[in-house]
């Protein structure tokens, strides 16, 4: 199975460790992995705050960019959301023929990290180890945009060692959206100070999730705040290995994946 | 009342419309859009009072826990969801049609209907129908759409007294207050406050705060109201073209009342109320009752046609007001905006109202809707910040009985607002967009990406402490520091990582 | 009025230009509304007794009384509820049947009733014209054995005669039983009530707070209801 890995803007700056991680992770199940050195940006940052040409431009520059590649796997659900449901209608508003045809071809190949692993590579367990306590955030774009459904929880079932405890009110948003959290920074820390009451409820070491933007925020406090919690995205999670499993662990249906 | 030129406007590096910093709590909301402060500044107030958010979360919390029960007993609701959002779009695609179709209708069955292009319009043709029925007084039945063209005032300095007759109205009126949510309009009220305003009013002083003590004091103060006051306004929650009937929806029976006992009834409905065929309020009442108050079924729905000799009042007049919709609907994005039923379950599911409530929208309509609605009733000349009092979670869409897109809306209108600011010498300068413009231009290419990260390693590396995290930030950057810590840039990015482990391979 | 003519023109106008002038052809909408999906439940699927046992089960859970009787025994069944009420005056419609008007009661029959006479009056009767078990709904198109509205709107005790003939489980098979539009609908799904303070429940603010609901069993089934 063969890969290309869009990083993310953010991710290549802020979290590179979660980049390694997913590159970690999917090499060890056996996927040759690549990495397009002049990838740069999706555009949801400008499409969101309503700079849609600007946002067009970035995102010609990734269907251009990825046009020939098998498929395209992005460890942040927001970004994903945006190529699905925002570039239909940049490229119907501003694009042309041909590259409304591009786009069209590249969509279905463009996958989100834990859509990648569950559908395309048939896995859940990937053999970690990560032993402590965890809860999942689920994000506002891999809930409803995205759908991703019990995948991430399949997943972190199967890490070993893992203690997972549900989140409550897992539905309401934790506050980041993008630019809002700037904006509307008052209103965006009222609902961050809630969603953090629920996820120390829940006494967890870690709180984990499929985007480093809805971390970045609540880690964010978490660290102002001496609130003795972590925040770590998945790939992270699941890039971890120890007692009971190896880093060169295959798992059970690794001749499925070619 | 704190005055515009002399208090600074709220340090706000973005947005620079706040005309009305409100700094003290006892500030009463204004609801213009024309006048409003901007959200970012008029949420402030509210985010420190810990009574109004608790009313808040527990009223939208009843709520949405009984609308929750209700969807899931019910099998196809996704079907009924599509269908009222089917019949809604179908409504406005041949809108002037049913509009035609429902006036025709409506004379035919003695109703007189008239077109207001605006507010003004509509207040004057209500004012000038009460003038020739020699009314001094009215009763109202709670209508967001009188609100909207600020009906009372006008009606009030035209020397008719109006009486509202909705329990959470009449809280609103008698309390001097605003409404915050578009169902429940007083639902940041408490009930020791509605005890203090009702002793007040009524002069009762020994009435206790028991919920039930206060609905039937209300009740006993509205009764010879309704049976000696000739004249009545109402809203619509729906107009059937095909049959030229009015339809309203409600819990309390003051509306069976106001429609019922006078001897003129007058209703007013924007443009976008009308539904095709009689049938169809087979969906939407299934609709509408589960996602504003929970329930199978409210109370009471009254539907009438025109006049009914001998039954009811027998001048009825209908006012179709336009007021900016007839624009909303030529926009391909904006017009879904339209399909509003006005149930509030955008309002219940949202984690941003829930924290702010509804008179930081500065409008009669809060919430998602009011966010998407609001602003473009005003042709975008006002309320451009309520675009962005959104996280984009899309708890609304998902809740919407008529399936408004409510993010793809709110998207729309963020970039008609930075087209129509863009342009403007002042936003040149602007932290936000000076830093959008040149964000783009970094991502265009590789090379500039690049650079500017190992430079926003440098610039950032003067605010990283030892501990290697960020505690204060200037400009915009304050903004994310002042609640949040923001860890420092890592030494290596994941491109040049990937870059070394390239080479070391070869 | 000229103003608002005006007005008008000027609306419809910006609504034709926005929607298309296509749009303005009556068939077109026509054609169009008929072809909009339905894919919701239309019929219900429960038996006549299971529909039955549900509309009784709703009107309870709305506090309403509700006993049952068989086509004959009806004014003997109405006779009871008037007796344990305890109530004197009552408004009826003109054209309830006259065996309905149990004597010794201060019957107002409503020949056109004085509001006055209505406010004053313990109770109404009336006949419905159909009830939806789905959400415990009474329906009333105020014919002449239902009455003007006013009747059932004052009056603090409302007795209704309900036929089994006349439930339905669903909301659609109530628009499916309206040969023509009805020009006056009313339709009842409990006693008014308000959640507008604290979100607390209170029942019966406007209209009235009681009502009893003789079931009249004239599909044939035995009686049931304990």
């Amino acid at each position: 199975m063969r890969a290309s890995l869009f990083i993310t803007c953010y991710n290549d700056t802020l979290y590179p460790e979660t980049g390694r991680a997913v590159v970690s992770l999917l090499e060890r199940l056996g996927v040759e992995l690549d990495f397009h050195a002049r990838q740069t940006c999706c555009g949801q940052m400008h499409a969101n705050t309503g700079f849609r040409g600007e946002a067009f431009s970035q995102a010609k520059r990734f269907v251009q960019m990825y046009q020939d590649t098998e498929t395209v796997v992005i460890p942040s659900s927001s970004c994903v959301a945006m190529i699905r449901d925002q570039y239909p209608g940049l490229f119907e508003e501003l694009g042309n023929e041909d590259l409304r045809r591009q786009f069209a071809a590249l969509l279905p190949r463009v996958v989100e990290l834990s859509e990648f692993l569950i559908d395309r590579l048939k896995v859940d367990d990937v053999g970690a180890y990560f032993p402590h306590r965890v809860t999942y955030h689920a994000s506002c774009h891999g809930l409803r945009a995205l759908h991703l459904g019990d995948r991430p929880y399949r997943l972190l079932n199967k890490v070993r060692g893992l203690d997972f405890v549900p989140l409550a009110n897992l539905d309401r948003c934790c506050g980041f959206g993008g630019t809002f959290s700037v904006k509307n920074a008052e209103v965006s820390s009222a609902m961050m100070a809630v969603k953090l009451q629920d996820i120390m409820q829940t006494g967890a070491e870690f709180c984990t999730a499929l985007d480093n933007s809805c971390l970045m925020h609540l880690g964010g406090a978490m660290h102002r705040q001496y609130l003795g919690m972590k925040t770590i995205h998945v790939a992270e999670i699941l890039a971890s290995t120890g007692p009971g499993a190896t880093a060169t662990q295959r798992p059970a249906r690794a001749e499925a994946i070619r | 009342m704190t005055s515009a030129e002399t208090t600074p406007v709220a340090e706000h590096p973005v947005d620079h419309r706040a005309e009305r910093p409100i700094e003290h709590p006892g500030d009463q909301p204004i609801l213009d859009p024309a006048k409003a402060a901007a959200f970012p500044a008029a949420v402030l107030p509210v985010l420190r009072n810990p009574q109004l958010r608790k009313n808040v979360a527990h009223a939208i919390d009843v709520i949405q826990a009984k609308r929750a029960r209700l969807v899931e007993e019910k099998s196809d609701w996704q079907e009924l969801r599509s269908a009222a959002s089917r019949i809604r779009d179908e409504a406005l695609s041949h809108l002037g049609t049913y509009l035609e179709q429902f006036e025709a209708r409506c004379t035919e069955a003695g109703g007189t209907v008239h077109w207001a292009a605006d507010a003004a319009d509509a207040r004057r043709i209500i004012l000038d129908i009460l003038r020739q029925e020699n009314a001094s007084e009215v009763i109202k039945i709670k209508t967001m759409t009188s609100a909207e063209i600020q009906l009372n005032p006008f009606l009030e300095a035209g020397g008719v007294s109006v009486f509202e007759t909705d329990l959470a109205e009449i809280i609103l009126q008698l309390g001097e207050g605003e409404p915050s949510h578009i169902v429940v309009p007083a639902l940041h009220v408490n009930r020791s406050q509605v005890r203090e305003i009702f002793a007040r009013r009524m002069g009762l002083n020994d009435l206790s705060d028991d919920p039930k003590a206060l609905t039937a004091a209300a009740r006993n103060y509205l009764r010879r109201k309704f049976l000696e006051i000739p004249t009545a306004i109402s809203g619509a929650n729906f107009l059937v073209a095909e049959t030229g009937s009015v339809v309203v929806v409600e819990s309390e029976g003051n509306g069976r009342m106001c429609l019922t006992l006078p001897r003129t009834m007058i209703s007013i409905a924007g443009i976008e109320k009308v539904v095709p065929r009689f049938q169809d309020l087979e969906v939407m009442l299934q609709v509408l009752a589960r996602s504003a108050t929970g329930e199978r079924m409210n109370p009471y729905n009254s539907i009438w046609t025109g006049v009914t000799p001998g039954d009811g009042p027998q001048r009825f007049h209908v006012v179709l007001l336009d007021n900016g919709r007839s624009q909303i609907l030529a926009g391909k994005t904006e017009r879904q905006t339209l399909r509003c039923i006005r149930c509030a379950a955008c309002m219940n599911a949202c984690p941003v109202y829930r924290q702010t409530g509804g008179h930081a929208y500065g409008s009669v309509y809060p919430g998602p809707i009011g966010a998407i609605l609001t602003p473009q009733l005003m042709q975008m000349h006002h309320a451009q910040s309520l675009p962005y009092a959104s996280s984009l979670c899309g708890a609304c869409y998902e809740v919407c009985p008529v399936k408004i897109n409510i993010p793809e809306v709110l998207l729309e209108l963020r970039s008609q607002v930075v087209n129509q600011e863009r342009k403007q010498t002042l936003r040149f300068f602007d932290p936000m967009y000076l830093g959008l413009r040149i964000a783009n231009l970094l991502f265009s290419r590789a090379w500039l990406f690049h650079a500017a990260q190992q430079m926003g390693r440098i610039g950032l590396g003067i605010f990283t402490r030892k501990d290697g995290w960020i505690h204060s930030l200037p400009s915009i950057g304050a903004k994310w520091t002042q609640t949040r810590d923001l860890r420092g840039l890592p030494d290596q990015t994941f491109h040049a990582w990937w870059a070394a482990r390239e080479k070391e391979a070869k | 009025m000229s103003t608002s003519s005006q007005s008008r023109q000027q609306i419809l106008k910006r609504i034709y230009a926005a929607t298309g002038s296509e749009a303005d052809r009556p068939e077109q909408a026509a054609a169009a509304w008929s072809a909009l999906p339905r894919g919701y439940i239309r019929m219900g699927s429960m038996s006549a007794e299971a529909r039955i046992e549900r509309m009784v089960e709703r009107l309870r859970e709305y506090d309403a009384e509700v006993t049952e009787c068989a086509p004959d025994e009806l004014p003997g069944a109405i006779a009871t509820q008037l007796r344990a009420s305890g109530k004197r005056s009552i408004v009826a419609p003109a054209g309830v049947p006259r065996e309905w008007l149990t004597t010794g009661y201060d019957w107002k029959i409503d020949y056109d009733l004085q509001t006055e006479e209505i406010e004053r009056a313990d109770g109404v009767l009336t006949a419905c014209f159909c009830a939806i078990a789905d959400s415990g709904t009474i329906v009333l198109h105020h014919s002449a054995s239902e009455g003007r509205r006013v009747i059932t709107l004052l009056p603090d005790w409302h007795l209704c005669v309900l036929k089994a003939s006349q439930i339905v489980e669903t909301l659609p098979e109530y628009f499916a039983r309206c040969q023509t539009a009805p020009a006056l609908v009313t339709t009842i799904s409990g006693p008014s009530a308000t959640a507008d303070i604290e979100m607390t429940r209170i029942k019966g603010v406007h209209g009235p707070r009681f009502m009893n609901v003789i079931l009249v069993r004239d599909d044939g089934s035995k009686t049931s209801l304990n």
